[in-house]
């Protein structure tokens, strides 16, 4: 039959069907010989693993030392299951699509990764420790949540210590940079498994609109907002100059606010472990935020990371300080529309001296570059610690990493040597993935990066008690900056007095 | 009662306008699942027109149409290939309506028909079980679960989805039984019918309607509920409503593989609704008339 009359025979039949004049058995018997099958949908494997993979993951795989340690050391525990909640971001991703493979083969376990928005990996951990049942061998560990689960976990200088037998040969843990280490993954003595990923705050900004505005980088933080203001008034409202993530209630919320307040000279406690939002710079970090709201594009106050990141990526907003995660995915041009027009440089320095870690409380480090880290450690009630350990030393390793950072979208690496990596460097051209901003990166971690006070109740003041309230705070349910800064403190107060 | 020209035309406009208030942000949901990421964010919206693409159901069900050319990285290093967890979803949907419907309807006919001591404290006791907060549930049943191997399992969320759905099909069903009429059985057994009989053959078609209306019920609350299985599952299995979660990365969302995925998730409830329908109208009327 040909092809013409196939398609018009076809008509009819379906015509007749759709009126009526003839059964669906008949239909479907007729249609078979025309051969409109399932296949002819393109439904033959509905759940079948087609799945399309990177062209780069053909090209970069682990060294073959580190799998030959893998197997090797991974004998006795063949045929475990090792299981991990974890936050969707580029190292976990990287690691759950395309590394994990080599590792389960290597070893002969099974590595399940179950990935979750960061609440959900919170409950999922607290339920665990709480019930004491090793449901999950490793846990992700945002660094606001270090303080809280320091006990629960094994130190990992310990692990390599206890068991020289199970470590691998150049693990080298002192290649973690000793700022992340301390930012994320020490609490008092203890490190509570080693830093796994840094988001950190960088600037970010139109290339193309500073240069016709004649702008360059700001220098400090009153030009960073006197740009945002003259972008504003010359763009608006197709273009503004900042953006934000201020959702009420988010922790994202509370991510903006350090910055301002650490950018000021202020703190959140004071070395007597109160609440100093409150003080002198702390009301000049809020009236600057003000200030800055007014040049963000309406909608800001429902945004978390995802629309301020949106609100740059769409060609909204001109300018952002916020996670450098987001550089590589500007640079997408089948995701973005500023594809090779951003540019990466540190935050402008403070507009009065950070305040020194002994000014502050719980451990508090002031600083512009807000981080947002995580560590990765094995939990002690693990069934299978010491299989997990292996699987933690592998995915933290200086290979792994390398290999995370140029499939995983050009994260920021933990590890020292991983910047200077050739395949990383090699990275640096417009793209997806690109790696063109991990000096800044780098520049910000050694001398910029500001870190969360270290208290067991920082998950509930960080996530909760203070964005709830500043968010309340710009929706004008308070009379100025002083009454809601109070008002945080007093509870913020109550709360670490328990 | 007649009605002039311009009474009638301005009640088909109103239900028009209803219908399109409900339906609109259902067309909108469709149109971003076969919108680029570039797209989805426009300002102005495109609602009617842009440049359709099946690039985010490729990546969401492993399905190749050509769209989606080879990447050097997928987003945030992202996987976003979903596809079993649409089959995990089917399953537990019907497999725990079955069940609900199946243990439900032998319990409103015994509250319907059998006269027991305390049947009205029964059905008051089981109208209570609805009372509580599922959250407050959630973690003592994970440690039932745990303790009982059911965790991350299907026959786990299967029983859970199905005893969530129980009180409120025992009522439903009891209130479909109870509107046909006692004479009906009692006919019955003068024939000689036994009780088993009576229900198998002749209440259970009559009900068929109430049946219907509450197993499509059950079927959506089962097909949406999201916080026992987040709890009671991990990386063995997980439903629509909890995996789509999971496109909410560290670096942003992926509006496009979410829709795709919840457009997607709307076929397999629309079907099983549009095989019940006659039974499922005839069930919502059943009891609209009075004898």
């Amino acid at each position: 039959m040909r092809e013409q009359d196939r398609k018009r025979y076809l008509a009819d039949l379906t015509d007749r069907y759709v009126k009526r004049r003839i059964g669906r058995r008949d239909f479907m018997r007729a249609a078979g010989k025309l051969g409109l099958g399932l296949g002819a949908l393109g439904l033959s494997r509905p759940f079948g693993g087609n799945f399309i993979r990177t062209a780069e993951a053909a090209d970069l795989k682990p060294s073959d030392e580190v799998l030959a340690w893998v197997k090797d050391v991974s004998k006795p525990f063949a045929g475990t299951t090792l299981k991990l909640a974890t936050e969707s971001t580029p190292p976990s991703n990287a690691i759950n699509s395309q590394l994990k493979p080599y590792f389960e083969q290597a070893s002969g376990m099974t590595v399940e990764i179950e990935v979750l928005p960061l609440e959900q990996v919170l409950q999922k951990m607290t339920l665990d420790i709480a019930s004491q049942l090793g449901t999950y061998d490793l846990y992700y560990i945002d660094q606001s949540w270090a303080a809280s689960v320091s006990r629960d976990v094994f130190d990992p200088r310990e692990q390599l210590a206890g068991k020289p037998e199970l470590a691998m040969p150049d693990y080298n843990i002192d290649d973690f940079l000793p700022a992340l280490v301390d930012g994320i993954a020490k609490y008092e003595d203890r490190w509570v498994g080693v830093p796994y990923d840094i988001p950190i705050f960088i600037m970010m900004y139109r290339r193309d609109i500073y240069e016709e505005m004649g702008f360059s980088a700001p220098k400090s933080l009153d030009e960073y907002l006197t740009q945002a203001r003259a972008i504003t008034k010359e763009k608006g409202p197709d273009m503004y100059g900042a953006t934000g993530q201020m959702k009420s209630g988010h922790y994202s919320l509370e991510c903006d606010w350090t910055a301002w307040l650490w950018g000021h000279g202020g703190s959140i406690f004071n070395a007597d472990e109160k609440f100093t939002g409150n003080d002198e710079r702390g009301l000049e970090a809020m009236a600057y935020w003000d200030e800055l709201y007014k040049t963000m594009p309406p909608g800001v106050t429902g945004w978390t990371w995802d629309g301020q990141g949106q609100s740059v990526a769409q060609g909204v907003a001109a300018t952002m300080m916020s996670w450098g995660e987001f550089f590589p995915y500007f640079d997408d041009p089948s995701a973005t529309k500023v594809s090779g027009l951003m540019e990466a440089v540190r935050c402008p320095p403070p507009k009065h001296p950070l305040r020194t870690v002994e000014q502050t409380g719980f451990g508090e480090i002031p600083g512009v570059g807000h981080q947002g880290g995580s560590s990765l450690a094995v939990s002690k009630n693990s069934k299978h610690p010491d299989a997990a350990w292996i699987f933690m030393q592998w995915a933290t390793s200086f290979d792994t990493q390398v290999l995370i950072t140029a499939l995983g979208g050009g994260t920021g690496p933990t590890r020292e040597s991983v910047y200077d990596d050739p395949r990383i460097i090699a990275n640096r051209r417009v793209g997806p993935g690109t790696t063109r901003h991990l000096d800044v990166v780098r520049e910000t971690i050694a001398n910029d990066m500001g870190s969360e006070p270290d208290l067991p109740q920082w998950a509930e003041l960080s996530n909760d008690t203070i964005p709830v309230r500043l968010g309340k705070y710009f929706a004008g349910d308070y009379g100025s900056a002083k009454e809601a800064m109070d008002d945080i403190a007093r509870a913020v107060d109550k709360i670490v007095a328990g | 009662m007649v009605q002039s020209n311009a009474t009638r035309t301005l009640r088909i406009l109103l239900a028009w306008a209803v219908v399109l208030l409900f339906v609109f942000p259902l067309y909108y949901w469709v149109t971003v699942a076969f919108k680029d990421a570039r797209e989805i964010f426009d300002t102005p919206p495109n609602v009617w027109i842009f440049s359709p693409t099946m690039k985010n159901f490729e990546e969401v069900f492993g399905i190749s149409f050509g769209f989606v050319t080879q990447r050097e990285v997928l987003p945030g290093g992202g996987n976003f290939y979903m596809a079993p967890r649409l089959w995990d979803s089917i399953v537990i949907a019907v497999l725990s309506t079955a069940l609900a419907v199946a243990i439900s309807t032998v319990a409103a006919y015994a509250l319907s028909r059998l006269p027991f001591r305390g049947r009205h404290h029964f059905v008051a006791w089981v109208l209570s079980t609805r009372m509580m907060p599922p959250v407050a549930v959630a973690i003592p049943m994970f440690f039932i679960y745990k303790d009982f191997g059911l965790l991350d399992t299907y026959t786990g969320v299967i029983l859970i989805h199905a005893l969530m759905n129980l009180p409120l099909a025992v009522l439903l069903l009891k209130s479909f039984f109870d509107d046909i009429p006692q004479e009906i059985d009692e006919s019955a057994v003068i024939d000689g019918a036994s009780r088993w009989l009576i229900f198998r053959r002749v209440i259970l078609p009559m009900a068929k309607g109430g049946i219907a209306a509450t197993a499509v019920l059950c079927f959506i609350f089962s097909w949406t509920e999201f916080l026992f299985v987040l709890t009671l599952t991990q990386t063995g299995l997980k439903t629509v409503p909890v995996v789509s979660s999971s496109f909410v990365t560290s670096t942003g969302t992926a509006w496009g593989n979410m829709a795709a995925l919840g457009a997607a998730a709307m076929v397999p409830a629309f079907i099983f609704i549009l095989l019940v329908q006659r039974q499922l109208v005839r069930g919502l009327t059943l009891g609209s008339l009075k004898q």
